[in-house]
């Protein structure tokens, strides 16, 4: 592995991690803005602004941009979240130079009126889609009641209102406040020709004009609390909790992320072994989420309605024992070993590293070699995993949950 | 540089097959074991998800705990499942310990205790899986999708029916493991940074003495007359099925077909991404991909809308698949080329996509297609060859499965 870094005079980073035994070149152009960015007028412009980027801009129309991927044979995709915006493709070496270009392109979007009408009827779909989903549903609830009113509760769909009501030129006005190239990263894993890519992408990106692009960092502040949305047609509930846990600029991330797998990181994890099982529960795990200024424990749980007290009591005791008792050195053993194989083995494929490498730079400016991150996971100790417990994360519970349930607050 | 695959089989018929990967330090495999849905005891549905679950609770000397741990150890990622024709044991991990792990699935698929006491949990885990379908209105129309297109045993829903799994005991179930969980037309596939001998030495040593033939899987038949079913539920969004028959994997025209595919929905540049969602909004989702059985296939559609467009999106994508028989362009024809290619090679880049890929060619046709005999075989077909393919083999005798609050006119 080879890492690469450099600046244009406008602010925009390039970053890389070359691997010469790759077959294929990712590209991802990573922007620091998401729902937290959005007031409520334009509740979900940014993931719906990450749709209108496929129209095109001033080279290619909407069926264009996906034919020239297609013709590239690029894997290829965008993703919105609370705080990112992400545009990346996959494809053979020979193909790195089009797939910039094409990005770039897209990137300075046309925004035209007719797509604009057609798309925001796709995204009334996927709104749509999501509330068949239970499961998905309790997380943006959750979401929005541990932040109480802070911009990272913001939904990343936006509402049907919200959606329905946005007009163009607001989702213009809010592209040239946050697409600015000092607010984005390009990063490139794969076998790729950097001195090619940092000469393209001056050419392309290089007149754009960079602007401050703030963002409110103030701290969220949760409290414990409990709320039940009844939905009397369910058959089942879903259930969502929501701790404080390390920002994505802390060095504790790497303990929070131990601990999450030690709590709940699938089979062998405590939540698993109290409430799966035995069959109590269906599911029940916790990731931890780093975001900018401040991350979040996130824990699901899903069962039968007449089992849903048995199941928050679990919950709640599990991560009262280990934020009281602390956890093993088997444990730790065992979770280091998963995270750093799991690292290694998602390393194997271009795209399986792009994010890893564009969210470095993005939210810490710098670019940690793979083997840097494993070592640092390996040497982690139970002690390090008792500083994320100190700050009793825990006792700051917000739960909710969704299904056939009696209201509660 | 050529792929470097081996394939070997065991005198018992568990077939072998290995592809070395240069500079990779994972290895991934799959086990597949032909016990599926489709062979479930009648009767009793949801049999082999049953023991999927159980043969984890326990296996060899250790117990569930001991067995959990020990892969975790390892640094094992599991995955896996059960499936309609078989029940697949997959894993990745670095190279060095893959013997270790390979030791403990012979274990847990050879040798599981099968506790008694642990029946009721994973019995209540199925359970769940089913009522939750309905809160994933998507998964639940394919569930039933299988079983009105297949009826019989080759339609059965790998989680089972409610009320056949409350009959299954702990003998039948032990009963069932000795009659199903047998080497014959099973598949190892290893991919990674191993070579070939040492994983054939492994197998031997970890399979070599297992023996038996597990029962055969039942003739499916593709349905030859059109057909519509709507399942009400107050749904959000209208869920829509359509499939229609199509060419097994080793059938001469496969490609043929393939190709045809690609230029209706191998990207977001095709057909039908382009007509339903790209100039008409109106879907999030919509696609169509094949569905390979052993000795037959069928492509499956589907769209999720409000129920106030279903009507014009089950046209749309009527007339779409009516029209492919009218052929493609030159253009069309090679972004569908170049899509299966390089998806291809960039499967290529991982052990576990590899793995899985073999796993299916070996159970599917006997031999694990390389990415040589791809290319050979989809550069081979000329535009006029596919056209004169499309046109005389026009897609027809549609199967159309709606679910939501109202059904639409076919």
């Amino acid at each position: 592995m080879r890492y690469d870094h450099h600046t244009l005079p406008n602010g925009l980073t390039i970053v890389g991690e070359y691997n010469e035994s790759a077959q294929s070149v990712a590209v991802g152009f990573f922007t620091r803005t998401g729902a937290r960015d959005e007031t409520p007028e334009i509740s979900g412009v940014s993931h719906f602004l990450e749709h209108m980027m496929f129209k095109g801009g001033e080279r290619y129309s909407a069926e264009e941009v996906d034919r020239v991927f297609a013709g590239m044979g690029a894997n290829y995709n965008a993703f919105t979240s609370n705080e990112t915006t992400v545009y990346y493709g996959a494809v053979l070496p020979e193909f790195q130079e089009r797939l910039i270009e094409l990005l770039a392109d897209m990137l300075r979007p046309s925004l035209r009126q007719s797509d604009f009408d057609t798309e925001k009827k796709v995204i009334l779909e996927e709104i749509a889609m999501y509330k068949d989903r239970p499961s998905y549903a309790v997380y943006d609830l959750a979401r929005m009641t541990y932040h109480h009113g802070h911009p990272l509760g913001n939904s990343v769909l936006g509402s049907t209102e919200s959606i329905s009501a946005l007009e163009r030129d607001r989702m213009l006005e809010y592209f040239e406040r946050r697409y600015a190239p000092n607010n984005m990263v390009v990063a490139l894993t794969g076998k790729y020709d950097w001195q090619a890519a940092i000469a393209q992408i001056e050419q392309v990106c290089g007149t754009w004009q960079p602007m401050d692009t703030p963002r409110a960092l103030t701290p969220p502040q949760p409290i414990p609390q409990e709320r039940m949305q009844p939905e009397p047609q369910r058959d089942r509930v879903y259930l969502a909790a929501v701790a404080p846990a390390p920002a994505a600029q802390d060095d504790s991330r790497y303990a929070a992320d131990v601990l999450a797998w030690i709590i709940g990181g699938g089979r062998g994890s405590r939540l698993y072994w109290a409430l799966v099982y035995p069959g109590i529960a269906q599911s029940a795990d916790i990731s931890y989420y780093e975001q900018d200024g401040a991350g979040a424990f996130y824990i699901f749980a899903s069962c039968a309605p007449e089992r849903t007290t048995e199941v928050i009591d679990l919950v709640r005791s599990t991560l009262q024992t280990v934020q009281a008792e602390g956890i093993t050195e088997e444990e730790l053993t065992r979770a280091r070993r998963k995270i750093a194989s799991g690292l290694v083995l998602n390393s194997e494929t271009p795209m399986g590293r792009l994010t890893s490498v564009g969210y470095d730079w993005l939210y810490r400016q710098e670019i940690e070699p793979l083997s840097d991150t494993v070592d640092r996971f390996l040497a982690l100790t139970a002690a390090d995993v008792d500083a994320v417990l100190q700050q009793r994360p825990f006792d700051t519970l917000t739960l909710v949950g969704i299904g056939p349930l009696a209201e509660a607050s | 540089m050529p792929q470097s695959i081996h394939t070997f089989r065991l005198d018992n018929g568990l077939s072998v097959v290995v592809e070395t990967m240069p500079h990779v330090r994972s290895v991934a495999w799959t086990l597949l074991v032909q016990a599926g849905a489709a062979t479930d005891p009648e009767g009793q549905g949801g049999a082999a998800q049953l023991l999927n679950g159980m043969i984890f609770r326990g296996a060899g000397e250790r117990d569930a705990r001991a067995l959990s741990n020990a892969l975790d150890e390892l640094g094992v990622q599991r995955g896996g499942g059960v499936g309609t024709e078989y029940t697949t044991f997959s894993g990745s991990l670095l190279a060095e310990d893959f013997d270790d792990a390979l030791a403990i699935y012979a274990d847990v698929v050879r040798r599981p205790q099968l506790p008694a006491g642990e029946l009721d949990a994973v019995r209540g885990l199925t359970l769940q899986s089913i009522q939750s379908l309905n809160d994933n209105p998507g998964q639940r129309l394919f569930n039933e999708f299988s079983k009105i297109y297949f009826p019989g045993p080759f339609g059965r829903s790998s989680l089972g029916e409610p009320d056949e799994l409350q009959r299954i005991d702990h003998a039948s179930l032990q009963a069932d493991h000795a009659t199903r969980y047998l080497p014959a037309g099973g598949v190892l596939s290893v991919a990674g940074g191993i070579e070939p001998e040492r994983v054939l030495e492994t197998a031997r040593r970890l399979f070599g003495d297992w023996q038996g033939t597990p029962p055969a899987l039942p003739q499916p038949q593709l349905r030859a007359e059109p057909l519509y079913q709507h399942i009400q539920q107050e749904t959000a969004q209208t869920q829509i099925a359509i499939a229609y028959s199509s060419l097994p994997l080793g059938d001469p025209h496969y490609y043929h077909e393939r190709l045809g595919l690609g230029v209706l929905s191998g990207s977001m540049a095709s057909r039908l991404f382009t007509e339903v969602r790209i100039k008409r909004g109106l879907v999030y989702t919509v696609y169509a991909s094949p569905r390979l059985h052993k000795g037959l296939a069928l492509i499956l559609g589907y769209a999720g809308t409000q129920p106030e467009r279903a009507q014009e999106t089950v046209d749309v994508m009527l007339a779409e698949l009516a029209r492919i028989s009218e052929g493609v362009t030159e253009e069309e024809l090679s972004r569908a080329r170049t899509g299966l290619l390089s998806a291809m090679v960039m499967q290529g880049e991982s052990s576990s996509a590899r793995a899985g890929a073999m796993a299916s060619d070996m159970f599917l046709i006997g031999r694990p297609r390389t990415l040589d005999d791809i290319r050979a075989a989809v550069e081979s077909i000329t535009l006029d060859g596919l056209n004169d393919y499309l046109t005389s083999h026009q897609p027809q005798n549609f199967t159309v499965i709606t679910l939501g609050p109202a059904p639409v006119s076919v």
